[in-house]
């Protein structure tokens, strides 16, 4: 797996110079809009992050997981991993913080270890996504789109959660 | 999304203000400093990929993939317009490869392509929120990574199931926008036919309103 990367790089470098183009003025052309892209991207980035870390250290993230966790039992989910479940779609930082801690604390081969890898592995940062997406249009009325999101990752998670262990 | 951070922020502040106040600015701060830091790595990410990118699209490569994928994306994206697709071909490769960071520029450039102006999300936008939400990926290396530092003696025997759950979820969602996608059509015709039944009225009364005058008079 680790070939791929360098391999595709080197594949594209040469093809454009076989093609008769410039890869240099070109990767320039294109990193230029780096900078750009984040002046617009950054304050959806600072506004969701904050809200997202009074969230955790307030504690309501982990009263919420305890309500909520009775529910994750029925569907076959450990209760351990409704906080990261929660904190998941809101922020890639702050649920890996949860992900380090389950590690730390269950340990990374542990029944609830590798189902919370399944999950973090095959989820988004959803409400993150969706607002950097739209940063550059006038959408504001998303419709069904964040809920399909959730409830399909959330089967997914349920499956996946189901299936580690088994395998 | 509105409504979800105001009641966050409402909540826990009121919890923080009861129990420790003092942590109130020190969370937010935090919360700031990380998307500080975060921003950073994604700038530089943005960087490396935008400029791959520039040279696959300006050597035709990116046009190449895009005829490959283009059964997949034109079922999934009906009448968008080309260019679209080529962004959201490299948005689908780079979420494979598990590289988030590459595929969140081209996303953002694959919506800049959809956008009409409007403020309503259109089907084909839902439906790329949705597959990047539900991330098919082949390889999540922050996770094996993360278990790899943690002692895991083998840190990537949980991505079968992973893969199975994103296959799932990616399925059961494009389901879903399909579905909200029929039913968005069939409640814009309804508008319609109401609009025109309207119209007809209207031009009835337009019809009869002279008459009326004339009787006045």
């Amino acid at each position: 797996m680790s070939y791929i990367i360098p391999l595709i790089f080197i594949t594209v470098i040469l093809l454009s110079v076989i093609r008769k183009q410039d890869p240099y003025s070109l990767f320039i052309q294109g990193s230029s809009s780096s900078l750009k892209l984040m002046m617009k991207v950054f304050p959806y980035l600072v506004t969701v992050m904050i809200a997202v870390e009074v969230f955790r250290i307030s504690g309501v993230s982990g009263t919420v997981a305890g309500f909520i966790s009775p529910a994750m039992n029925f569907v076959g989910i450990p209760a351990e991993l409704t906080e990261l479940i929660l904190i998941r779609p809101l922020s890639g930082a702050g649920s890996l913080a949860v992900l380090e801690n389950i590690f730390a604390t269950y340990g990374a081969d542990s029944d609830i270890g590798r189902a919370a890898s399944v999950v973090y592995g095959s989820s988004e940062t959803i409400f993150y996504i969706s607002a950097v997406y739209f940063s550059q249009t006038k959408v504001k009325r998303l419709g069904f789109a964040i809920p399909i999101a959730l409830i399909s990752t959330f089967a997914g998670s349920i499956v996946g959660v189901f299936f580690v262990g088994i395998i | 999304m509105k409504i979800v951070w105001t009641l966050m922020m409402v909540v826990s502040i009121v919890t923080l203000l009861i129990l420790n106040p003092q942590n109130t600015v020190v969370a937010m701060t935090r919360g700031a400093n990380d998307a500080v830091r975060l921003s950073m790595t994604l700038v530089a990410l943005y960087a490396l990929w935008l400029g791959f990118f520039q040279i696959l699209e300006k050597t035709g490569i990116a046009n190449f993939l895009a005829k490959i994928l283009s059964p997949i994306v034109k079922f999934l994206f009906p009448k968008s317009k080309k260019e679209t697709r080529q962004y959201i071909t490299l948005n689908m490769s780079a979420n494979l490869l598990g590289l988030g960071g590459a595929a969140t520029p081209m996303a953002i450039k694959a919506v800049g392509t959809m956008d009409t102006g409007s403020t309503r999300a259109s089907i084909n936008m839902i439906m790329l929120l949705v597959i990047s939400s539900t991330s098919l990926q082949l390889m999540p290396m922050t996770v094996i990574s993360l278990r790899a530092s943690h002692g895991s003696a083998s840190p990537a025997d949980f991505v079968p199931a992973s893969i199975i759950a994103t296959v799932v979820s990616t399925i059961l969602g494009i389901t879903l926008v399909k579905i909200y996608g029929l039913f968005l059509k069939k409640r814009e015709k309804k508008k319609e036919e109401l609009g025109k039944s309207e119209l007809i009225i209207k031009e009835k009364t337009k019809k009869e309103l002279p008459l009326s005058v004339f009787k006045r008079q």
